[in-house]
């Protein structure tokens, strides 16, 4: 609908009478006053605004419906008989206005100028429907996606304590099966046929039982302890520490360069040690004795690949064994749950261990990949950020 | 001094019971091992025998009625029977347990080992020292056992 506004009864009358027989829906106010009021309530797609008016005048009128939210964008046109002059027409511009006439005026170029005026503002009021409205849908798909992380984050909790208590508890039992299979085979049956099925049962609990013990360490893992800052050499040492028993009946040797001081959670990085070198120990070459070398150095990008530079803000460790090897096409094999390159009756193993070493150097922002090739041997690299962007909480050793 | 040993284990686990009292038999023939279900029964039986106290105590964390860290909290509580010796012996081996264990008075921590073999061990090698050095005994036995033992 469009607006017309002027105090002159006789110019409403021939200038609607013009529009509508051209079509359009017209409405009329003999003054600024009412014609502000209707504009509150109504919505125009045009107003034609006379300049001179007793009371509130055109600029002023035009001044008032571009300062409402609701009617800023209405377009409008300046219709003057008097106020004909350059500075008039500048004002009228300047008041909020889109086009000022003067009188006379030519109907059809008027026409023209109306059509066109209605027409933009029709366009501009639908893109901006359709901004909002996709406004209002991205805010809510936002909102939806915060809920569902939410949710997932909590059940990801849930889902690890789960882990840890079933873990837990399902040792329990298979504690009491061993041991009990213990007594049966000590008491009763040494130097029987039975004896063999008992150390069967055993040797199965036992395999569980090391099961389970992984899965409570994958299972540990979520819980978020602070970065200390410490030093390789002492982490390595404890990891080697807790393998002795292994390591001297294997014959195992090892051979550990001097190793910087970096930002780490040093249980977990003791760990990865740990199963790295209990793992070269499992996978030695039948008859010869595991011998591993570790060194480092820096580097400034996270790669393996990577020069070695002195002032990189990588550290890069290599753990190289003597072992079997493995086909490097398997790579992505090695660091997955429960994916085991060899039948069990071959070599033991879960094929939890170097799954727990990938998750707890992604922990560390770091990255742990392999070299390998067939019966010459793996290198394991890890490369770790030397400080990390969380601050440590203390320096240990 | 009596020439035998007196162990008394406050477990609710039947189960454990068995396997402790198996592995006691075989560690040491003088060994004698006494059981109550829970801290409430296990104060209840130590009251009432003044004087006639066992030489260690091995004490299970969870079990009804009273645990094993407020039962403990009780007993170094009581001036007659604070200088018992006991030993946390649980299916724990997490740090918190571990800490309040040893903060509460016990003078070791041992994670009920899966091996009966270690089991005999352990408390053979507690039986013969008891009169000792106790703690002396169970460091040794911490750097030695396969068990988890904690100091």
């Amino acid at each position: 609908m469009i607006l017309i506004v002027d105090d002159k009864k006789e110019n409403l009358f021939s200038l609607k009478t013009l529009l509508q027989l051209n079509l359009y829906d017209v409405d009329t106010a003999v003054s600024g006053e009412e014609a502000l009021k209707k504009i509150l309530k109504t919505e125009y797609e045009l107003i034609i605004l006379d300049v001179q008016m007793p009371g509130m005048d055109g600029y002023e009128v035009a001044e008032n419906i571009t300062g409402y939210s609701k009617s800023k964008d209405i377009p409008i046109i300046f219709l003057s008989a008097v106020n004909i002059d350059k500075r008039f027409i500048t004002k009228g511009y300047t008041s909020g206005g889109v086009d000022y006439i003067t009188k006379p005026f030519d109907p059809d170029l008027l026409l023209l100028k109306i059509k066109t005026f209605a027409r933009l503002y029709r366009q501009t009021k639908e893109l901006n429907d359709i901004k909002h409205n996709l406004e209002q849908k991205v805010e809510e798909r936002t909102a939806e996606l915060i809920e569902a992380n939410k949710e997932l984050e909590a059940s990801n909790t849930e889902l690890q304590q789960y882990a840890f208590i079933a873990s837990h508890d399902l040792q329990e039992p298979l504690r009491k099966i061993i041991t009990f299979s213990q007594i049966v085979k000590e008491r009763f049956m040494e130097n029987t046929d039975a004896s063999q099925y008992i150390n069967r049962i055993i040797a199965s609990s036992e395999r569980m039982r090391t099961l389970i013990n992984d899965l409570l360490s994958y299972s540990r893992l979520a819980t978020d302890p602070d970065f200390v800052t410490a030093s390789l050499n002492i982490v390595i040492r404890g990891a080697i520490t807790d393998l002795e028993l292994v390591i001297k009946e294997k014959k195992a040797t090892i051979n550990v360069d001097n190793l910087p001081t970096i930002e780490m959670i040093p249980d977990q990085i003791r760990q990865v040690f740990q199963n790295i070198i209990s793992n070269a120990i499992k996978f030695a070459k039948p008859g010869a004795a595991p011998e591993m070398k570790i060194w480092s150095d820096f580097t400034k990008e996270k790669s393996a690949e990577s020069k070695a530079a002195e002032k990189g803000v990588y550290c890069r460790i290599y753990i190289a064994d003597n072992g079997i090897g493995f086909n490097e096409q398997y790579l992505d094999k090695i660091f997955t749950m429960f994916q085991r390159l060899h039948g069990r009756s071959e070599y033991q193993g879960t094929g939890i261990g170097l799954s727990i070493v990938k998750k707890i150097i992604e922990k560390h922002n770091g990255l742990v990949t392999a070299k390998s090739r067939e019966n010459e041997g793996t290198t394991f690299i890890l490369v770790l950020p030397v400080s990390q962007a969380v601050k440590p909480s203390a320096v240990l050793y | 001094m009596s020439d035998y040993i007196r162990f008394f284990l406050i477990d609710d686990d039947a189960d454990d019971v068995a396997i402790f009292k198996e592995a006691a038999m075989e560690a040491n023939p003088a060994l004698e091992i006494i059981n109550a279900g829970n801290g409430h029964e296990a104060l209840k039986i130590l009251k009432h025998t003044p004087g006639n106290y066992p030489n260690v105590i091995f004490l299970d964390l969870n079990m009804p009625r009273m645990g094993g860290k407020e039962c403990l909290a009780e007993l170094k509580k009581d001036t007659a029977l604070r200088n018992i010796p006991v030993i946390v012996y649980t299916t724990s081996s997490q740090s918190k347990d571990i800490e309040e264990a040893m903060l509460k008075g016990a003078i070791c921590f041992i994670t009920k080992p899966t091996s009966i073999k270690e089991l005999k061990h352990i408390l053979s090698t507690i039986s013969k020292h008891v009169n000792g050095n106790l703690e002396k005994t169970l460091r040794n036995l911490s750097n030695t056992s396969s068990a988890f033992i904690v100091c």
